[in-house]
């Protein structure tokens, strides 16, 4: 019944929908009403027993309850129950998760119940922001993922446990490290400069700040993602990306039930690095012939003992996974409910000193005070530690220390600094030392959460309801890091030859909603009316303050008192400081029509007033409209006995894009140069001395006011068909929307010439999203003998293009926005091959020579310049991509798996950029991941020789030619077999369920044209935009790329569930 | 009952409605605590933190490596070492396009600071605060203005005086235009850079206190003055009055150094070197910090080229570390004494063979140029060559160096002028190391330098009233300003009387003869030319960030490098059209133009 919490009950408390088959909020209104009434006293009792079991022919315990009555039982954990009864009783059945099944009380004795899953049902509840709808009855397109399927992969977090599980959501995780984020995108993108990521809505309140790590992924009950405009305008001003609705566990009517949810599991590298073994690394380096790099005497040594050092081998570890959470559950029949949990995690990886764990305590309680007044708080809080993530990992010594070098000297030590080259022993230390760490480095970031909300809901009047939510966020994160100094008994990785250095950030923010909602419900015959009014306001705050200081006195001090250092001048502590506020303002009203259940309409209209903006140009308005079909209810369409549900849906809405950053309109004089990102850098601040001691800080202008600063507003049109054949065998839905963003913001780069350094971030141009989104949920077997298969599968395909800019630019090749292209275009000069031998006079005019890169002559003049032999190469933008899920289920074994998969679209892998990662220059000075490069017996195609020096032409810009492949894969991300204990031992053991299973995570990719041309680890990026040490200048921001980072991770994970 | 309840509550609703609704239109205005808006300039505090960007702006021209490139590289003096060589597009080759990143240092950086000073110079006089103190900003704001316009006149010709809001004025608009296409432009440019500059030597503080900070001083703006006139002298808006005037302003200096308080040192040696930064003989420096990055703004001191890092320590520099050895062993580190090996200058032979060719009379050579380097380790220690011990040896002439090598009996490496590394010669990467820059207080031996880049001198002054002498038809008048300089040029510590008086004869006469066996006759005023004068240049000045726009704005560039230089790398691509340097395309681009070649420099 977890779908069932009691904010949805709460609707049914105003919409009394006209009843079909299995309409479960409609008999749970029926069953609360009983409960509620008066008892009344039946002649002609009788009893009555049965059984209730699942699909899967499993026993249920469910409760029986005689409708209109408070009299009720539970069956056991066999699914027996036995209850006495009228003739004529109705009897309701109903368990968590599965749709409540009625029964008329005949001649027979008996009843045998099967219950099936609830997300399954159309008769779902979902959740649509400011309230909850029937499924049948939404017009806007909605998707929900409930908590089977959230359940059904044990993952670290919410974002993984979403990906490949719903029509246009597209979840890219960012990064292999413990903890580490992941890109949402609902249809696509529709901002260059703003946010992209969806407003997420956590029971009701905006989650901002958003760390979505910072939610339990056990604690949440549902995840409903609106995603076409009618559906989000309600959200107004954000809700153009889209809006993710999570709905906690709530607590229900009944015994006080213990849940237990935990697996453990081991971690391992799933793919390693290619890399060139001692004899391909001589043979490279012999080629490259780098006279400044001549071999080192260890690795002449190794070479005459046919040595070969496998760094990889010697730094990876296997790491542990772990989840255990405890929940207590329950509530009175009066309708007050509790639910408390409890959960740990932690997961280590592959790489030392790398790890994030989580800690989390929620609550629930709802309680109804009379008849009229309902009132509940739900707290979630979560600390959390990462370690290791601030720090450069280690990947670059792995793959790029020679394989000639020994780790361990003679005596079984640690060699300092193992590297080919003399060069990189004054900076570079065996990443060996990273195995041990007593106390010399701390990179840790620790992270408190305290989200709560609170409600009190008061019935004015039947039908007309007055609720008040009062959501509270606290964050309060703090990050560590030290690095001790180096010395000669106790080397210093991270420190090489250097003294001690430390830092503290602490960010603080804080931030409340109120929301005063208004409902009425009401039903005239054949006409149904919901009204929704509301008004609300959001403050939210930030501030961070951060110190960083070498030269502490003593190693031990570690950061924890900066103040015990040297304060000479030289070594001052560089302190920094920020502060963000911002504030919004609601109005909102909606309608809901329905008419004889066959026809719906849904109007809305949303009024923003946000602090972002400029006086007098704060508020703005979100109309939306749509409409809803539910052509099977017509009396002509009864002749198809196999259709159960047919629906049209066309919705249109205006949305925006809380893309303004706070303060954007008002210009800035700022303290910081502009070319530092990160304005707290050492040497961000402008400053200056007169001399040796008089030193002073300096203002300059960096961005413009801009008091028209609107923002950025998105109408969408979305057509939606729902359909369900051969009673919800079949079930699914058909999507199509076509968005346009007009006035899109950004940050218009000035020229040099304007004197302004910074950009100004103004309203510019239009683009388009337009896509198709198919799902389709399918019983494909089904037996008597309990044998179930079953398929999910969504597919989707959005595309996005840039319609106009308003500055009069057809190209900006300066940000990568190409009227007419993805916002993902990737522009550059196209590798053709490698100059052949066969080919020297020709590449001789370009002024290569054989073993060059081959770039393509687009304009055919016989030269290669970036005005005319750039293109675009294509973009980061699938054709389609899609999830797939299975399920088997035969006794008491379920079996699944999930695929995830993406056809089509670039990806830029900036590890076989050279100047990017560093990771292929081979040029003779370090090893690196193995290519196929050129050599003139080897004629290939895929990388030029090793060798770069003495070229005619930039190499550094026609290597980032080198990046570019097929970003399509085919991935595999679980696979589960389940064992649900049969209901003998269950009940023998005095509990009312118990599931064991083993799941392994990620586990294999079975498709990717990158990892099978390229050795690359893995088709997914690990973050945006430029990640490598030199931007090849022609990515932005929003591109995902590929970079050196902890390889992917494979996790076999065995858990079990158990009900006491 | 009842009733009575649900009114109170719909009451309270309501009324808590109201009273939110009014309250919340408050916060829905922004306060920012820590964001200055555009007003802050109009404060006092604004207007002295204004002026502290325009001094610290001018760390990005000076150090940094498109600095270093744009005013050094492709002349006679200097060519690319093998590490700048592997480049390929650059300033030293003349594989110059509009993509070049080297030319976007000088575009980048300055326009924006111009337009900060247009802002203080506007608001200042509405601005209360202390007089002398509002003086002496709004003469910094002219004296930075000058400077900046100055710099890209040098580099690029005409240059917008109309940022957006008019000719001079501070820009507050978004503005996409480039107004390079105005009549005149030029003219204008060179006019507002000498008002500016006069406004400057009129309002600055005279008196440059001994060893204090540099200030914007008189002394220096009567020197940009100076320089101003000389360069329009040569330029296609030159005024009749131009060497005149520019003779006017150097002599000032020259004839009122102590109330300028500024004076020649004795030792050209100890004009450059280390922990001597604030001595009398300079005029202006763009100041850092040895060994402080947080206040020079480096964020990455070891790896940060661009920015605001002085990478001049480094950037001269030859491979002392791991190219040459001695029996297969490298005998040196890379060390904190001899800079980090970025061999991206390297002189040409000119300068180290015909600029320098007495090495022994003028001190100035063994004053500049690194060509001894002692090993550092006992890797070479089987060889003879311990710790400390003369590893490298760089002859000052073939004939020396064959001499020694002669002997037998030296165990370190003999390197003489015929073998120095040239780009067609790459087997050898060492080379005369311009030691001028050198920090030896850095934290880290691959770290930037934290010492003040020499930027005005006061032997500048009497080369370029020497200059304005001669052009202005007195070359007599030159004549004792050059003998001055050359005459210093002898001195070297520890020099017998007569020794020290043998030399400055041979430094302040001509000689037919030898450096060893010197031919004397007098200089005279026949012998004060425009050539010889910028040779003088070269051995004052060397690497001093001053030679490719003394090149260029003279009209000398293609001439000299073609010729005089032997710079092997430019002479065969330099063209006249390359005395201006192209628009960067990055402008272009992003400018709103119809036909944006038209706003090109003719070439590129």
């Amino acid at each position: 019944m977890k779908k069932m919490n009691l904010e949805k009950n709460r609707m049914i408390f105003y919409s009394v929908p006209k009843r079909r088959e299995r309409s479960f909020p409609g008999r749970l209104l029926i069953l609360l009403l009983c409960i509620m009434s008066p008892s009344l006293l039946l002649a002609q009792q009788k009893t009555i027993t049965g059984r209730v079991i699942n699909e899967a022919g499993a026993p249920v315990p469910a409760s029986v309850i005689i409708k209109g009555t408070t009299a009720g039982t539970n069956a056991d954990a066999n699914g027996n129950f036995s209850i006495q009864a009228a003739v004529g009783a109705k009897v309701v059945i109903s368990a968590a998760e599965y749709v409540a099944q009625e029964f008329t009380v005949g001649k027979g004795n008996v009843i045998n119940a099967t219950l099936v899953r609830l997300d399954k049902a159309l008769s779902e509840v979902v959740v649509i922001g400011y309230g909850t709808q029937r499924k049948k009855d939404v017009t806007g397109a909605v998707v929900s993922v409930g908590e089977k399927a959230l359940r059904e992969v044990p993952v670290a977090n919410l974002q993984s446990a979403l990906q490949g599980r719903a029509a246009g959501l597209e979840v890219q995780k960012v990064g292999t490290r413990p903890g580490a984020g992941a890109v949402i995108r609902i249809r696509g993108e529709r901002t260059i400069n703003g946010s992209n990521d969806p407003l997420i809505i956590l029971d009701g309140i905006p989650y901002e700040g958003g760390n979505i790590n910072d939610i339990n992924p056990d604690e949440v009950a549902s995840v409903d993602i609106l995603k076409d405009a009618s559906a989000t305008a309600i959200y107004g001003s954000r809700g153009s990306n889209g809006v993710i609705l999570i709905t906690t566990k709530k607590g229900k009517a009944g015994e006080a039930k213990l849940s237990y949810n935990g697996y453990v599991g081991s971690v391992s590298v799933r793919t390693k690095y290619s890399v060139f073994n001692a004899q391909e690394y001589v043979a490279m380096r012999d080629l490259a012939n780098n006279a400044s790099a001549p071999y080192m005497p260890e690795e002449l040594t190794a070479r005459a003992k046919g040595q070969s050092t496998n760094w990889q081998d010697l730094m990876y570890k296997n790491g542990y996974v772990t989840d255990q959470n405890l929940s207590v559950s329950g509530g009175s029949a009066g309708g007050s409910t509790y639910s408390l949990g409890g959960g740990y995690y932690k997961e280590t990886t592959v790489l030392p000193g790398q790890d994030y764990s989580r800690y989390s305590l929620r609550a629930t309680i709802d309680t109804r005070v009379g008849k009229k007044f309902r009132m509940g708080l739900n707290t979630m809080n979560t600390l959390s530690f990462t370690y290791g993530s601030q720090f450069n990992n280690p990947m670059f010594p792995i793959i790029t220390l020679s394989p000639l070098m020994q780790p361990y000297d003679s005596l079984g030590n640690l060699v300092l600094s193992p590297t080919g080259n003399t060069t990189d022993r004054v900076s570079q230390y065996n990443p060996l030392f990273l195995k041990s760490n007593n106390g010399q480095w701390v990179d840790k970031v620790r992270r408190l959460r305290t989200f709560n909300s609170l409600y009190a809901e008061y019935q004015i009047i039947p039908g007309l309801k007055y609720r008040l939510n009062v959501g509270l966020d606290y964050r309060l994160q703090e990050n560590d890091q030290f690095r001790s100094s180096d010395k000669a008994l106790a080397p210093s990785y991270f420190r090489p030859k250097q003294g001690n250095t430390a830092s503290v950030n602490n960010s603080e923010g804080y931030g409340y909603t109120l929301e005063n909602i208004l409902t009425y419900d009401k039903t005239i015959g054949k006409h149904k009316f919901t009204v929704t009014g509301l008004y609300s306001y959001q403050e939210d705050h930030t501030h961070n303050s951060s110190i960083s200081k070498d030269s502490i006195d003593e190693d031990f001090i570690q950061f924890y008192n900066l103040g015990q250092a040297n304060a000479s001048n030289n070594v001052k502590p560089i302190v920094s400081g920020s502060e963000v506020s911002y504030a919004l303002e609601s109005y909102m009203a909606r309608l809901n029509y329905g008419f004889n259940d066959k026809y719906l309409l849904t109007l809305t209209e949303r009024i923003d007033g946000s602090s972002r903006l400029a006086p007098g140009n704060k508020y703005k308005n979100y109309p939306a409209a749509s409409f809803g079909w539910n052509i099977s209810n017509e009396e002509f369409m009864e002749q198809f006995k196999y259709l159960d549900n047919l629906k049209i849906r066309v919705g249109v809405g205006q949305t925006s894009n809380q893309s303004v950053n706070p303060y954007a309109s008002l210009g800035l004089v700022s303290p910081y140069n502009y070319q530092y990102s990160n304005p707290s850098a050492p040497g961000g601040t402008i400053r200056y001395n007169y001399g040796p001691t008089t030193i002073v800080t300096g203002y300059n202008l960096v961005t413009l006011p801009n008091p028209n600063l609107d923002w950025e507003y998105t109408k969408t049109i979305n057509v939606g068909l729902d359909f369900s054949f051969l009673k919800s065998r079949i079930t699914g839905a058909i999507e199509w929307y076509k968005s346009n963003t007009n006035k899109i913001l950004y940050g218009l780069a000035l020229p040099p010439t304007s004197g302004v350094n910074g950009s100004f971030t103004t309203n510019i141009g239009e683009m388009e999203n337009k896509g198709l989104e198919f799902t389709l949920s399918t019983v494909n077997v089904k037996l008597n003998n309990g044998f179930t298969w079953s398929t999910d599968l969504n597919l989707f395909a959005n595309r996005n293009k840039l319609l106009k800019l308003d500055n009069g630019f057809k190209n900006d090749i300066a940000n990568q926005l190409f009227i007419g292209q993805p916002l993902s275009a990737i522009y550059d000069y196209n590798k053709i091959g490698v100059w052949q031998i066969s080919e020297a006079a020709e590449a001789a005019k370009y002024g290569n020579q054989p073993g060059d890169i081959k770039l393509e002559d687009v304009n055919g003049d016989g030269k290669i310049d970036p005005n005319n032999d750039r293109k675009i190469l294509g973009s980061g933008q699938a054709k389609i991509q899609g999830g797939l899920t299975n399920r088997f289920a035969y006794k008491n074994f379920d079996f699944s798996f999930v695929m995830y998969a993406r056809f089509g679209g670039l990806l830029v892998s900036q590890v076989h950029q050279p100047f990017a990662a560093y990771t292929n220059l081979t040029d003779g000075v370090r090893s690196a991941i193995k290519t196929n490069y050129w050599t003139p017996t080897n004629p290939s195609n895929d990388f030029p020789i090793a060798n770069f020096t003495s070229r005619a032409r930039p190499i550094t810009t026609d290597w980032t030619t080198l990046g570019y492949y097929d970003a399509s894969f085919i991935k595999v991300r679980s696979i589960n077999l389940g064992y649900t204990l049969s209901s003998k031992y269950v009940s023998r053991m005095k509990i009312q369920s118990f599931r064991a299973y083993v799941a392994v995570q990620n586990p294999f990719v079975l498709y990717s044209p990158y990892m099978r041309n390229v050795g690359g680890v893995d088709p997914e990026a690990t973050g945006t935009g430029n990640q490598g040490v030199q931007n090849p200048g022609n990515l932005s921001s929003r591109a995902l790329t590929i970079n050196l980072n902890t390889p992917p991770t494979l996790s076999v994970n065995v858990g079990f569930n158990v009900t006491f | 009952m009842k009733k009575l309840f649900s009114q109170t509550i719909a009451a309270v609703i309501i009324c808590s409605l109201l009273l939110l609704n009014s309250g919340c239109q408050k916060k829905l205005i922004e306060k920012p605590y820590t964001v200055f808006t555009t007003a802050y300039l109009k404060t006092a505090a604004g207007l002295q933190s204004g002026t502290v960007s325009l001094y610290s702006g001018m760390r990005y021209i000076y150090g940094p490596n498109g600095g270093l490139n744009t005013t050094n590289s492709g002349t006679d003096e200097w060519s690319l070492g093998d590490q700048g060589a592997s480049s390929g597009l650059d300033c030293g080759a003349y594989n110059l396009n509009s993509s070049n990143g080297d030319i976007l240092t000088p575009w980048n950086r300055s326009f924006n600071n111009i337009n900060l000073a247009n802002g203080i110079i506007s608001f200042a006089p509405d601005v209360i605060m202390d007089a002398t103190a509002k003086t002496r900003i709004v003469a910094e704001a002219h004296f930075f203005r000058a400077f900046y316009y100055f710099l890209l006149v040098q580099q690029f010709g005409a240059v917008p005086l109309d940022l957006g809001s008019g000719d001079m004025a501070f820009n507050q608009l978004p503005f996409q235009g480039f107004n390079r296409l105005v009549p005149d432009l030029l003219k204008k440019d060179y006019q507002l850079i000498i008002d500016d500059f006069t406004y400057a030597t009129q309002n600055l503080p005279t008196q440059r206190p001994a060893n204090g900070g540099f200030y914007a001083y008189k002394s220096a703006a009567y020197h940009l003055l100076a320089k101003a006139y000389l360069f329009r002298g040569y330029s296609s808006v030159k005024q009749a009055t131009d060497f005149k005037s520019s003779w006017d302003a150097s002599k000032y200096v020259i004839d009122n150094q102590t109330a300028l308080g500024t004076a020649l040192l004795t030792d050209y040696g100890d004009i450059h070197k280390e922990g001597n930064d604030y001595n009398a003989e300079i005029l202006y420096s763009v100041e850092r910090i040895q060994a402080d990055p947080f206040d020079n703004e480096v964020n990455d001191v070891a790896n940060e080229f661009s920015g605001k890092a002085n990478m001049s320590c480094n950037w001269f520099n030859s491979n002392y570390q791991n190219n040459v050895t001695i029996n297969g062993a490298f005998p040196c580190d890379r060390v904190l004494q001899y800079m980090r090996p970025l061999r991206q200058l390297c002189p040409n032979p000119w300068l180290y063979d015909s600029a320098f060719a007495d090495k022994i009379n003028d001190s100035r050579y063994n004053n500049s140029f690194r060509t001894v380097w002692l090993a550092t380790n006992n890797n070479a220690a089987a060889s003879g060559v311990s710790i400390g011990d003369t590893a490298y040896f760089l002859a000052p002439n073939k004939a020396y160096g064959d001499s020694l090598r002669a002997l037998g009996t030296k165990k370190y490496v003999i390197i003489d002028p015929t073998q120095f590394y040239l780009v067609s010669r790459p087997a050898i990467q060492l080379y005369p190391a311009l030691k001028k820059y050198d920090d030896t207080k850095r934290a880290g031996i691959n770290d930037a330098s934290g010492r003040p880049y020499v930027v005005a001198k006061l032997s500048e002054v009497y080369l370029e009233a020497a200059e304005a002498a001669i052009l202005d038809g007195r070359p007599g008048d030159a004549l004792p300003l050059i003998l001055t300089l050359r005459n210093r040029a002898a001195y070297r510590p520890g020099l017998s009387a007569a020794v020290l008086a043998q030399r400055q004869a041979v430094m302040t006469n001509k000689n037919s003869g030898t450096p060893n066996v010197p031919v004397l006759t007098p200089f005279t005023a026949a012998d004060m030319t425009v050539d010889f004068i910028m040779t003088e240049r070269s051995r004052e000045l060397c690497g001093e960030s001053l030679r490719w726009t003394d090149l260029a704005c003279r009209g000398l560039l293609v001439e000299y490098v073609k010729n005089r230089n032997r710079n092997l790398v430019a002479a065969p691509k330099v063209q006249a059209f390359h005395m201006l340097r192209p628009i960067p395309q990055s402008q272009l681009d992003k400018s709103i133009i119809t036909n944006p070649a038209s706003y090109q420099n003719p070439g590129y």
